[in-house]
């Protein structure tokens, strides 16, 4: 009898976590574009409601899992042409770059920092990494519903071979649209970050948030990016991921 | 309660001598604290500051001082065993700000060092670095401690003006540290920076100069070093961050040697003093011992009364000389603190100037100790006295025929040892310094024997000159050898020294002046530093292609120095164009052919050695040294041993082609420049500044002033020596002044009966005056004698066992001849007060002494 209930909770949880795999492919699926372009203002709001704002523009090249990522800041003038180039890789950690205009040169930022917050935002360089579902396990938790959208509540848990900072997170994803409502990642039991997306607009047949809201619990401060000019399958090519090209176009 | 009896009433009678007794230990006592505490506090203040620096950092890798490419990182970050690695590069610039002196420069990388060192700030917020992202972008960001900002004034958003290698740069405030921690670094003059901006300012080209890392949590230490040292080779040190204190402690042994044979010298000086005193005392208390003795004390009660004296005098003079030891030390450390900066180019700041609880109880053992031991022969003597003979007053003052004999056999054995030392091969150590005591232990036994003969010898010219306060004094010297000789010893052993650290002095300047005139021959010299041996700041190389088109100019050489570690120790290499250096200079060659030296050097094939390394490190012409590269370790044989002062620790000589090779770096710290026949110095000098001041951190030296930093900084060094020399003839005069002290006491009836048969005051002043003036020159005679011998072992122990510098014997003539009539005017001066004394103590009570 033991044996019975032992199979039948194995093979329910089983069929979970393949539920659970399938919305988040649909999820990755639904989002895929050749290609991505927006410009962005990133606003910082820390424990004492002190703003401080930049822009930046945003080009992504390839899918979730071994895309390429170009962040070039245009305001304000002292971190003007400063870049970050993302090389995600869909089995390992992504590699990154930082080009300094004023002093002409790039600096790797080692894997070990990407706990790192990235240059006093909430986010931190792992963030910015574009995640491939298959680098992840998960389960689905339950259903709840957020900012009126009813959700599927998963648990991601990186395998193995991806080191995150996070060991788990909570995902709720909005059954209808296929999108992420609302990611908070967690080290052991303590909540480190939390993610709410907002603002969703269809463009170009893909539902975009317009609005993430990210918050370092614990730090009281949080950051806001507010994408504009969105659009996707821009035509771009290879050559302008590349650390030449950082180092030439700024 | 014997002490209660016997001590204190003679204590009081006697505070004078009690005074100086305890002078005499406090005098050793303060040279030990002040030099030890002082020395201590600079090197726990640059151990403070690696410890704070470190923050959680386990494992520091570095290339001696030369820095090591970039690449080196990714390589050390993708090895298994790490978790965090970040690169480091500091300097020590100046700040331009009244007071405060040197800021430490620490230039990381901010993406990644916080998870080594913990950045707290003002606001307790990282957003205080008025933005992370700004803070990166411009290279003219700085973050300071709020100590620092205090002191002057300084606020976020503000600016502040560093020394960089492009000239003066004026550097943003973009963050300021909390106190305590990693801010209270270098006293809190500590400012961070981000280390690409550093590589630039500071010359750096694409190198680190470490790469501090943490191991992952289950990754033992000795693992994480093992496999580190695989990856990259012995080439580099792998080393947990106090190894950096042990090295720095390495480079200024020499001068901790040297503070440490200050203190035991000026400790064995004050022995004599107290010897003196207790041999006095227990002659003067005779019959007080014989009346003790006979009412039934033992003689092991007598032998303790003495050594609790002595125990409580050295516990007085211990105390006093703690005291003002460590009053000494503070005004010693920032000295000796830029000294090591100037000599060693190490910077470090003195943060506190604090007793060490273990100098401290050292001090009091030390003083106590020789305290007791200086009184135990006279404590022993003092137990020993025949009841009966005890009132027999005068006796005692001289030796008996058979302890003068004892005395004789005893200096023929000490002699004896000294001469066998010479031949005995092996130990170099063992041979110099048993020799070295052995003569000291045959002088100061022969003294007695010696200070009779010399005053014999001197009373006709005594008398000659005042026929009865001649004779008197001379008498009084000749009846009393026990007194006199216990003064005479000290006093030479003082002059001794005085004469043996003046000829080292003199043979150091005299070899020092010999290798600048053969090896320090440009008309210029370019640094990037103020000072030649700052090596914070580097020229790229371009900057000798820009002087080599200056028409003006006929010969540059571009000279590379850094410190690497060989054999263990931190060792200066020195890397220049050979083929240039051996047309224009020609050093003293102790071994090897010069022309196959400089040959075979030229071709990379070989190093040529300073004399003073090879011998320390037991180098020989034609050996294969390995010395540690960042490509690996070099493997070469030495073409030749030269006599080359570019390092307290020796140096290694090499081709510029070999080190630009193997350390992967072309940078330059100094150009030596030939100017054209008909240019002078001054004005090669100014059209180089024209030419390159404005767009380069620039400093030109001419040749004359770069002799007078040497030997400005060599005099710095000396100066210690002079204080040696101070605290010599300052206990040279605490002896002569005690001695007569103790004449005048024990000659009050002597002088009073004088003067009660018609003697005049200014005879009884100049019997003692005579008498002051004869003992100096008795003394100044043998202990320039005695200075002759131990100046041939100084020069061994310095040659062979600290620092390996050949000096040449040469007795300083000129130091004997003033030291004569300098010690005879000291001694005059000494017996003035005693002298007053003799003359105007009651008559009465002369005649009733004893």
């Amino acid at each position: 009898m033991n044996k019975f209930l032992a199979v039948l909770f194995f093979t329910a949880a089983l069929l979970r976590a393949q539920d659970a795999r399938r919305i988040m492919q649909e999820v990755q699926d639904r989002a895929r574009a050749a290609s991505q372009r927006y410009e962005g203002t990133l606003k910082v709001i820390d424990s004492r409601n002190k703003i401080s704002e930049k822009r930046w523009t945003y080009d992504r090249i390839g899918s979730a899992g071994s895309s390429k990522v170009v962040i070039r800041f245009s305001a304000p003038a002292e971190v003007k042409g400063v870049a970050l180039l993302v090389v995600n890789h869909p089995e390992r950690s992504s590699d990154q770059w930082m080009w300094t205009p004023a002093l002409q040169r790039d600096r790797r930022i080692a894997f070990q920092d990407r706990s790192t917050r990235f240059f006093g935002t909430d986010f931190s360089f792992e963030d910015l990494e574009e995640r491939d579902s298959n680098q992840y396990d998960y389960t689905i938790l339950g259903e709840e519903t957020v900012n009126g959208a009813p959700c599927w509540k998963l648990e991601s848990r990186p395998k193995k071979s991806k080191s995150s900072q996070y060991t788990h997170a909570h995902i709720w994803v909005d059954k209808a649209r296929y999108v992420f409502e609302k990611i908070e990642s967690f080290h052991g039991g303590k909540l480190i970050r939390r993610l709410i997306y907002g603002d969703y607009r269809r463009i170009q047949n893909i539902w975009t948030p317009l609005t993430m809201e990210i918050e370092e619990v614990g730090r009281k401060s949080k950051t806001i990016l507010h994408t504009e000019k969105l659009q996707y399958n821009v035509p771009m090519k290879e050559e302008q991921f590349t650390l030449q090209a950082l180092r030439r176009e700024s | 309660m014997l002490l209660r009896l016997l001590t204190w009433p003679y204590v009081r009678k006697h505070k004078l001598r009690a005074i100086l007794t305890i002078l005499g230990i406090a005098l050793g006592v303060i040279v030990f604290v002040g030099m030890r505490t002082a020395n201590d506090s600079v090197l726990y203040g640059f151990q403070q500051t690696v410890d704070r620096l470190a923050g959680k950092t386990q494992l520091q890798i570095s290339s001696g001082e030369t820095g090591f490419p970039e690449e080196v990182l990714e390589r050390v970050q993708a090895l298994p065993e790490v978790e965090t690695a970040v690169p480091v590069i500091e300097a020590t610039v100046r700040t331009g700000l009244p007071g405060q002196g040197n800021i430490l420069i620490l230039a990381v990388d901010m993406t990644g060092d916080r998870g080594l060192r913990q950045y707290e700030f003002e606001e307790g917020d990282e957003s205080f670095i008025d933005d992370p992202l700004v803070f990166l972008a411009q290279p003219d960001s700085i973050m300071i401690t709020s100590e620092f900002a205090a002191r002057n004034h300084l606020a976020t958003g503000g600016r502040i003006s560093f020394d960089t290698m492009i000239g003066p740069k004026q550097f943003t405030i973009r963050g300021i540290m909390k106190s305590g921690g990693l801010a209270s670094a270098f006293g809190g003059n500590l400012a961070i920076m981000d280390i690409y901006a550093a590589q630039q300012v500071f010359g750096r080209g694409r190198s680190f100069d470490r790469i501090d890392l943490k191991l992952k949590p289950d990754v033992p230490l000795a693992r994480g070093q093992s496999a580190l040292q695989t990856l990259l080779g012995s080439g580099y040190q792998i080393e947990p961050p106090s190894s950096r204190g042990q090295q720095f402690e390495s480079i200024t042994r020499i001068f901790s040697i040297g503070a440490s044979l200050n203190s035991a010298f000026a400790l064995l000086i004050g022995l004599f003093i107290i010897y003196n005193t207790f041999a006095i005392a227990v002659t003067q208390r005779r019959s007080e011992i014989g009346i003790l003795r006979a009412l039934g004390a033992s003689s092991r009660q007598i032998s303790g009364l003495f050594l609790l004296e002595s125990a409580i005098l050295g516990l007085a003079g211990s105390i006093i000389g703690i005291a003002f030891g460590l009053l000494m030390a503070r005004g010693m450390a920032n000295y000796v603190s830029s000294l090591f900066g100037e000599i060693y180019g190490v910077a470090q700041r003195v943060e506190t100037v604090a007793a060490d609880p273990k100098i401290v109880a050292l001090a009091l053992v030390i003083g106590v100790a020789t305290s007791m031991l200086a009184a135990s022969i006279p404590a022993r003597d003092a137990s020993r006295v025949d009841p009966a003979a005890a009132l027999h007053k005068g006796a005692y003052e001289s030796f008996s025929p058979r302890e003068s004999r004892l005395r004789l056999i005893a200096a023929a054995g000490f002699l004896a040892i000294a001469a066998f030392s010479l031949f005995l091969r092996g130990s170099e150590g063992l041979r110099l310094y048993a020799g070295y005591l052995s003569v000291v232990l045959a002088a100061i036994l022969l003294t007695p024997a010696l200070v009779r003969r010399l005053v014999v010898a001197l009373r006709p010219l005594l008398r000659s000159l005042l026929p009865v306060e001649g004779a008197l004094a001379a008498d009084s010297l000749i009846r009393s050898p026990r007194r006199t000789s216990a003064t005479v010893a000290a006093v030479m052993l003082s002059i001794s020294l005085v004469a043996g650290l003046g000829g080292v002095s003199n043979a150091s300047y005299e070899s020092l002046m010999s290798w600048m005139n053969n090896v320090l021959n440009p008309d210029l010299f370019v640094g990037a530093s103020e000072q030649i041996s700052d090596r914070s700041f580097r020229f790229p190389a371009s900057i000798g292609g820009e002087l080599r088109r200056m028409d003006f100019i006929d010969e540059l050489q571009m000279v590379r120095t850094a410190r690497v570690m060989f054999r263990g120790a931190p060792v200066m290499v020195v890397a220049v164009t050979i083929d240039s250096l051996s047309r224009r200079v020609h050093p003293q060659v102790i071994a090897g052919d010069p022309s196959t030296m400089y040959r075979e050097v030229a071709a990379g094939r070989g190093v040529i050695f300073a004399d003073n390394l090879a011998l320390l490190k037991g180098v020989k012409l034609g050996d294969i040294v390995e010395i540690p590269s960042p490509s690996g370790v070099l493997k070469l044989p030495v073409a030749g041993i030269t006599i080359d002062y570019s390092d307290q620790q020796g140096a290694i000589l090499m081709d510029r082609s070999v080190f630009v090779r193997n350390w992967k770096d072309d940078t330059v710290n100094v150009f030596r420049v030939y100017l054209r026949k008909g240019v002078s110095a001054s004005e090669g000098k100014r059209r180089i500044l024209d030419r390159l001041g404005a767009q380069s951190r620039l400093f030109v030296l001419t040749n004359d002033q770069v002799r007078r930093f040497i030997l400005r900084v060599t005099d710095q060094w000396f100066a210690l020596t002079y204080m040696q020399i101070f605290v010599a003839v300052l206990v040279a005069i605490l002896g002569i002044v005690n001695s007569l002290t103790v004449s005048i006491t024990d000659r009050r009836r002597e002088l009073g009966v004088l003067q009660a048969v018609g003697g005049l005051r200014r005879q009884v002043r100049q019997t003692i005056w005579i008498e002051a003036m004869s003992i100096a020159l008795v003394s100044v005679l043998l202990g320039l004698a005695l200075g002759a011998v131990i100046l041939f072992y100084y020069l061994g122990i310095i040659r062979e066992q600290i620092a390996g510098v050949r000096l040449e014997y040469e007795y300083p003539v000129r130091i004997a001849l003033s030291l004569i009539p300098t010690m005879i005017a000291v001694a005059f001066l000494s017996a003035l007060g005693p002298a007053e004394s003799a003359v105007r103590s009651s008559l009465v009570e002369a005649l009733e002494y004893e």
